[in-house]
């Protein structure tokens, strides 16, 4: 696939560092609509090249390019280019700037000089998405720390970006709000944003990312799936990185059972798949896409939900589901371990929901969708 | 004995409509592993902040080592010498010039002799392997720095209990195996610990035990699985299950057995999971009196066995003295797997945790894995 975003032999110092680029001749692909993941410790340049993403840096030596043509650092080309491609950065201070949550979601579009009913359609729209909506007129020093990421997060959202770059998007957040940001990154890929996450969080990544670039002290050490990095253990050690759960379990099991590790399970789902006796039957996963209503639930089993859309709805019709976060994994384990399961997901991400039912078979089980 | 209760406190913020503690009755028990839960604002920071006298309650009553706590100027700087908080960002602590003063400002305050400050200090900067940075201008540092330099500042007033809000966030994946490594030391060697994190799985494998809080109320008090055993509860606080915890579940369900014992690290997962023969492990101790060059001839026999590295005194000697080891970070698991996979491993460990592991491989037997273990005089 196309590369959206590309550098070539990108270097940058900071002005009191000189002697000690923090990007050293850096050559990295960024394809369109691939999951891409950016690794690696602290101080390692994942910020630095992310501010090249967007033009804010401009490099010393080298290039950036976006869709194939060299980044122009001039004023008007900059702000065209910041309305395709969005940065959030780690901490929400560091781009609240507006006294109320709507100034603050409405500066994109605004400077984009859109018409007002656009401005107000995008403002309700990425409130609702980030489900901060209630908060629209809250003056945004009143916000708690995960408020404020999700507000920051609304106002990228807001420019309706053709690139998102998220610098640690569930750093402080709680485990379902972090779950929530995942569930969103994945509605936004199904309507066709590419989208870049740079993590400490390892298993996430793992379990996240089509493909991984790892930086070590300013230098691209790896661009690629992320089994075959992992597999180095010398590498990974340097790149100040430790294994994900998921690959290392894999890999002591299988050499356990003197099996092959491949196909490596990312997933808790793909695993218990693996670590089961496959003459079994699973049960059945019945999917209900969801578009503006809820459709009368026919189908037996735990019930989860996905999408921001099927939460909302659920939430207006006092319903509660088994599995409101990471849904789509629990009713997977249901089914892998011989349950029938009920699934309501947005229409928006269907086929991504069937790819991940898919995905199973090639672990040894076949879970049957009816729709 | 409980280091720390409080009875019934109820706090709120200035202006705030609904209070951040309501009636909240807590007993955090000595020697035991102790993680609160809960989602963002939940009030786990506002406890903490009553656990050493920062915050008085408005209705209630803390106490420490069973006495209420003295608000005066006098009782709360004993307090602070017994009872440390690490806060989750580092810029709200870290105030001296350099390294070497931020760290010694707590001693100082303390009021001890100018030696046991040094000596303090120094201990402090080896456990959080700042040393090369003592002069260092605290305005430099890096986050991960920072955050390292926060916890030294703790160390060094050797409380009887640490509180770290949030200890892992932030910090790459090597520097957080590290730090919940020197927890572990601490603990073993006597200090209450207690932690927030909102990482579940990281919380699961360490806690002995957890309470969990939601929206300023104490929800549950005990041990992981009785509270993760309850969807509904998980929900209504913000928490996920941990992976751990759901893989186990489904595979006993599967199989048709009881989900006990609970795995909580990878090697218990796989033990029970599959067997197979067992390699052996030998633990090198290693004291600061260690002679490097001679722990390096010993390294120099390893053949194939892996050598794993576990303790702040054994991992700068190794990097000190450039000796060769597979595993420097999370160094127990590394070469518990290596042995549940057949092979043999040496694991190089500090002296004083030599019992906290022969304790883990004992753990490991619950799980149905018996692994043979030496230590090499």
């Amino acid at each position: 696939m196309a590369n959206i975003l590309e550098t070539r032999d990108l270097t940058y110092a900071y002005t009191s560092r000189q002697e000690d680029p923090s990007l050293d001749s850096v050559s990295v692909g960024i394809s369109e609509g691939v999951r891409t993941v950016i690794l690696g410790a602290n101080g390692a340049g994942k910020s630095t090249l992310f501010y090249h993403f967007n033009g804010i840096f401009k490099p010393k030596s080298g290039e950036v390019l976006y869709r194939g043509k060299p980044l122009e650092y001039t004023r008007e080309a900059l702000s065209v280019l910041r309305n395709e491609i969005s940065v959030v950065v780690q901490n929400p201070d560091e781009q609240i700037f507006s006294a109320t949550v709507e100034e603050d979601v409405a500066f994109g579009p605004m400077n984009m000089g859109m018409e007002r009913d656009e401005i107000e359609r995008r403002i309700q729209h990425s409130l609702f998405k980030v489900g901060m909506e209630d908060y629209r007129y809250r003056p945004t020093i009143q916000l708690s720390y995960g408020q404020r990421k999700r507000v920051a997060l609304a106002g990228a959202l807001a420019t309706d970006p053709k690139v998102l770059i998220l610098d640690e998007p569930t750093a402080g957040l709680d485990p379902q709000m972090s779950q929530e940001v995942i569930e969103l990154v994945e509605e936004l890929i199904s309507a066709g944003t590419t989208v870049i996450i740079s993590t400490h969080d390892v298993d996430l990544a793992y379990s996240w990312a089509d493909e991984i670039h790892v930086l070590r002290r300013g230098k691209l050490v790896y661009s690629g799936k992320p089994e075959p990095f992992f597999e180095d253990r010398v590498q990974t050690a340097l790149a100040g990185l430790v294994l994900p759960h998921t690959f290392s379990v894999n890999h002591s099991v299988q050499a356990i059972r003197g099996l092959p590790e491949a196909p490596f399970p990312r997933t808790n789902s793909q695993m218990l798949c693996k670590m089961l006796p496959d003459c079994d039957a699973a049960g059945k996963i019945r999917l209900i896409p969801v578009s503006d209503s809820l459709p009368e639930c026919a189908g037996e089993g735990r019930v989860g939900i996905y999408g921001s859309n099927v939460r909302r709805l659920f939430r207006a019709a006092g319903m509660t589901p088994d599995f409101h976060f990471n849904a789509v994994e629990h009713c997977l384990m249901e089914a892998v371990s011989g349950r029938d399961a009920v699934l309501y997901c947005d229409e928006s991400v269907r086929a991504a929901v069937l790819e991940r039912i898919q995905s199973m078979e090639q672990f040894g089980k076949c879970v049957e969708v009816v729709m | 004995m409980n280091v720390i209760e409080t009875e019934n406190i109820t706090y709120y913020y200035e202006g705030a409509k609904t209070p951040s503690m309501k009636g909240v009755s807590i007993s955090i028990r000595k020697g035991v592993k102790t993680v609160i839960l809960g989602a963002n604002g939940a009030g786990k920071s506002t406890l903490f902040y009553h656990f050493n006298g920062v915050v008085k309650p408005k209705e209630g009553v803390v106490k420490v080592m069973g006495e209420p706590v003295s608000y005066r100027k006098k009782g709360l700087t004993a307090l602070r010498s017994r009872i440390a908080v690490v806060l989750q960002n580092p810029d709200d602590q870290v105030f001296g010039q350099t390294v070497e003063t931020d760290i010694a400002y707590g001693p100082r305050n303390m009021k001890l002799p100018e030696s046991e400050v040094k000596e303090r200090v120094e201990e402090a900067l080896f456990q959080t392997g700042l040393g090369d940075l003592r002069d260092k201008n605290t305005l430099q540092l890096s986050y991960g720095q920072r955050k390292r330099l926060a916890l030294a500042g703790a160390l060094a007033m050797k409380p009887e209990v640490l509180i770290m809000d949030e200890p892992t966030a932030g910090l790459d994946p090597q520097m957080a195996l590290e730090l919940m490594e020197l927890a572990e030391q601490l603990h073993h060697m006597g200090t209450t610990i207690v932690i927030s994190t909102h990482d579940v799985d990281l919380a699961y494998a360490w806690a002995d035990e957890i309470h969990v809080l939601r929206r300023g109320e104490l929800i549950f008090s005990g041990n992981s699985e009785d509270f993760y055993s309850d969807p509904m509860a998980v929900h209504s606080t913000g928490v996920m299950q941990p992976s751990m915890f759901v893989i186990n579940n489904n595979l006993a369900a599967f199989r048709g057995e009881d989900p006990a014992p609970y795995p909580r690290t990878e090697s218990q997962l796989v033990s029970k999971m599959v067997s197979g023969p067992k390699g052996r492990m030998t633990a090198i101790p290693v004291g600061t009196d260690t002679d490097a060059a001679a722990l390096g001839r010993i390294l120099d026999g390893r053949g194939d066995s892996k050598v794993g590295v576990f303790g702040t005194v054994s991992r700068r000697m190794m990097y000190d003295s450039s000796l060769p080891a597979d595993y420097v970070f999370n160094g127990f698991e590394s070469c518990m797997g290596e042995c549940l996979m057949g092979r043999d491993s040496i694991l190089v460990c500090d002296r004083d945790s030599i019992s906290l592991i022969e304790s883990k491989i004992q753990r490991l037997k619950d799980f149905g894995t018996e692994v043979g273990f030496e230590v090499r005089a």
